[in-house]
């Protein structure tokens, strides 16, 4: 009798321990690798998502130093977002120094990478975000990814990504009827960055960048004289610096070209709250609402 | 004709050639008297550990004025060379170790917390942008400084002239005579920290003491008197300049070590052709004549 | 006491937690003409340098009445000196002056004539354009002798001044410092020959065994100290301070 009435008792504890869980659904702890890609994973991730990115606001996806700091959070994560196509080199040293056996989720599989022409051992271009439908194609990866990792909240998902793409493709729409307003010949712009490659096509937009002041080679003076020369020729009047660059040098290269500084134009990262890019679709607004006032004639 | 216009045209038609051009005179012009006295010092080495003892300083300036910004990281960079040459001075009169022993500790201290300092704020870019230098962005107010700071050292060293000299010579006597030896060999030291400061802003921190050492060690071989050595260490350092900025822009090389490899080429170029060079041993020991 | 004494009371100096000389008592009165002598080891230079200050005394007290640093002139050990130096002799020579010429003076024509004479003086004055490291180790130290003729001093400590002189040079040295006597400044001069000392010094201070014997020499330098000076002095070669 009393060992009946203690296995209810048990059964009874047992039963209400479980059912909060199951009324709770799970809240997934994502890491993504980069700020611009942990915004999307949270506008499709809601409420039932924690997301935390490894590089910080205005930090360099492509130069990141891991701390020990992210190694745990690595370690302690339940679902982990990377972009591809070459952009976090060091994601298989951390993932090698945090023993992280998972398998991190590739979102930028799915979309059709682009090699420039003339890059050394045919590097692809990693830089897939600056075109809001290769993002179209990030969100639809994360929710199914979501899905598979978090099944009972899928409706949410697919709620919210639903939500978000419906939001993208007004940004869009909105950044093509701007570029076209600007004439075909006054489409080009300098920045220090390469990162725009893929804004470039799909918005029919030329971006140049300075030769031989990227971010690893020291410049010598014939690139520097070649760049003046070209700008010269192509009749460009605004430049965007990059915080990666050695600004003195872009400046030096305006100053020779008449050209004037654009404002900050934000390549790979978010900024942090408060600052003019705190997320995807602000940052895409902000580099457009910047470079469609550098094109527009004066 | 063409050649002619090979060494003209890059200066007359970009300002920033011509920048960088009046930046490599001034460098050597300021580096080479001060890199002859650290040769004949014997301190050559400590002129080394001295530019790397001035890269935190410059970090901090760097981090205080949140950028890279020419005049922060010019006066961090002058406090830390001093507090560097001061404390090893110190250390040296306190304790039994000498003074080279003690520059060398310091200074590597000084390299790991620039490091740190710059890496904690900055990016891996910036730091190389303070390890390396770049000549080819020097602005009009980076011009002005390191003018200045040449003029500066130009006319300092020309006041502590007699009593530096004899204080290099017989450090005694200069004890004796009471005339504070040691506030000379500090001023000197300010004169090293200044134009290693002028420096690194076009070389970076790693190479501008190049242009103080390499030029000195080519004078050295080709006179033997003081002022004409100067003079030389001068020359040969504002002809790499002119000569390693050609280079890198007719052969698209890197700058600031052009204009360092060239001070090397003409250095080795001395040593084979000058007669107190590698062919001066040869001499020495042979049997025949006189 | 009469300005310009140098007076020593109870001084001692330790080197390296050794005692050099202890207890030593005396003075150099003004225009006086004495000689340090001692074997290898005693300590003489460091008496030398004690006197001008450079060593710290660990025990007693030395004084020296009315005399500034500018005062002395100190011809110290050859091999201080770095020889290598692309300087000509005539600004070897000039640089002893430099008190008078001040920071930056240019030399002026006065001090370039006193600078021409005391090369005279040494006989260098056909050496007068020359680089110092093509002087002999004779003329470099007539060089030596020259640049203390400019520093016009009242007090001039020579540390082993005749050291691998030939004798005519040694003579005509000697007779230098004869002439500094005779002007009325004080000489106090390291030596290593007795003769030498018996010659010219009127006055000497023996180290003998850490100790100082101070007085005139003919009193002094009897074959008996002599002895124990140059036989009984502690330390071996390896720990004799210079």
């Amino acid at each position: 009798m009393i060992v009946h009435r203690l296995f209810s008792l048990l059964g009874l504890c047992g039963l209400l321990s479980v059912a909060p869980v199951h009324a709770q659904a799970r809240t997934l702890r994502a890491v993504a690798s980069f700020t611009v890609l942990a915004d999307v994973v949270a506008h499709v991730g809601g409420t039932h998502v924690t997301v935390t990115s490894l590089v910080p606001p205005d930090g360099d996806p492509h130069e990141f130093e891991p701390s020990p700091d992210d190694a745990r959070q690595l370690r302690q994560a339940d679902i982990v977002f990377m972009s591809g196509e070459g952009l976090e080199s060091w994601f298989g040293r951390l993932a090698h120094a945090a023993s992280y056996h998972g398998q991190p989720v590739i979102v930028s599989s799915a979309i059709q990478a682009y090699t420039p022409p003339g890059a050394q051992q045919a590097e692809t271009d990693p830089h897939v975000w600056n075109s809001v439908p290769n993002v179209v194609i990030w969100t639809n990866t994360i929710r199914d990814a979501l899905i598979a990792a978090d099944p009972e909240d899928a409706d949410s998902f697919r709620a919210s990504a639903s939500a978000y793409v419906t939001q993208l493709q007004a940004l869009d729409q909105d950044i093509r009827s701007r570029i076209s307003a600007i004439p075909a010949d006054r489409r080009r712009v300098l920045t220090s960055h390469d990162a725009f490659g893929y804004y470039g096509r799909a918005y029919g937009v030329t971006f140049m960048a300075p030769q031989g002041l990227s971010t690893e080679t020291e410049a010598s003076a014939g690139n520097v004289a070649t760049l003046i020369r070209q700008i010269h020729q192509t009749g460009i009047t605004t430049y965007f610096m990059e915080n990666a660059t050695d600004p003195r040098l872009v400046q030096q290269v305006a100053r020779a070209t008449g050209a004037q500084p654009g404002g900050e134009l934000y390549a790979e990262a978010l900024s942090p709250p408060g600052g003019p890019a705190p997320d995807y679709i602000t940052m895409m607004r902000h580099n457009t609402d910047l470079m469609v006032a550098a094109m527009r004639p004066r | 004709m063409s050649l002619l216009s090979d060494l003209w045209d890059p200066f007359a038609s970009f300002g920033f050639m011509r920048r960088a051009l009046v930046a490599s005179i001034t460098l050597g012009m300021g580096a080479g008297p001060v890199g002859v006295m650290l040769q004949l010092r014997r301190m050559s080495l400590i002129g080394d550990a001295m530019s790397h003892a001035i890269l935190p300083g410059a970090a901090v300036g760097f981090l205080l004025a949140g950028g890279l910004s020419l005049t922060a990281m010019g006066l961090g960079g002058i406090v830390a060379g001093l507090g560097v040459a001061l404390l090893a001075g110190l250390v040296s009169r306190r304790t039994h170790l000498a003074e080279d022993a003690s520059f060398a500790s310091f200074y590597l201290t000084s390299l790991a917390l620039g490091v740190l300092i710059v890496s904690a704020r900055g990016s891996n870019i910036d730091l190389l942008h303070v390890l390396f230098g770049t000549i080819l962005a020097i602005d009009g107010p980076a011009l002005y400084l390191m003018g200045g700071i040449t003029t500066l050292s130009l006319c300092l060293l020309s006041i502590i002239w007699r009593p530096l000299v004899m204080e290099c010579v017989d450090p005694g006597f200069m004890r004796m005579t009471g005339s504070r030896g040691g506030v000379y060999h500090m001023v000197f030291l300010f004169l090293v920290v200044i134009n290693l400061v002028a420096g690194f802003e076009a070389l970076g921190t790693l190479m501008s003491v190049g242009m103080m050492m390499v030029p000195a060690a080519t004078a050295r071989l080709w006179t033997r008197r003081l002022l004409p050595m100067m003079a030389l260490s001068a020359g040969v350092g504002m002809a790499a300049g002119l000569t390693g900025l050609l280079v890198s822009y007719h052969f698209s090389l890197a700058a600031g070590p052009s204009i360092i490899l060239t001070c090397s080429i003409l250095y080795v170029v001395s040593l084979l052709a000058s007669p107190t060079g590698l062919r001066a041993g040869r001499g020495a020991s042979s049997w025949q004549g006189s | 006491m009469t300005d310009g004494t140098i007076r020593l009371d109870d001084a001692g100096v330790v080197m390296n937690g050794t005692p050099v000389w202890q207890h030593v008592t005396g003075c150099f009165t003004p225009g006086s003409m004495t000689a340090i002598a001692g074997a290898n080891g005693a300590g003489k230079s460091t008496l030398l340098r004690a006197i001008l200050g450079e060593v710290p005394l660990s025990c007693g007290t030395i004084t020296r009445d009315g005399l500034h640093q500018r005062d002395f002139g100190y011809l110290p050990q050859a091999r201080i000196i770095d020889r290598g130096f692309p300087i000509s002799v005539t600004d070897m020579v000039l640089g002893g002056a430099w008190h008078q010429t001040g920071a930056f003076g240019a030399a002026d024509r006065q001090i370039r004539q006193r600078a021409a004479n005391a090369l005279r003086r040494v006989n260098l004055d056909q050496q007068a354009g020359r680089m110092i490291d093509a002087l002999s180790a004779g003329q470099f130290q007539r060089l030596m002798f020259a640049r203390l003729l400019m520093s016009d001093a009242r007090v001039i400590m020579l540390d082993e001044p005749f050291t691998a002189l030939d004798a005519p040079t040694t003579q005509d040295l000697l007779e230098l410092v004869g002439e500094w006597h005779r002007q009325g400044r004080t000489i106090i001069a390291v030596l290593h020959d007795i003769h030498q000392i018996r010659t010219c010094f009127p006055h000497v201070v023996l180290l003998s065994s850490g100790q100082a014997i101070w007085g005139e020499t003919a009193r002094i330098l009897t074959p008996g100290t002599l002895q124990r000076a140059y036989d009984s002095t502690p330390g071996d070669w390896g720990n004799a301070p210079p």
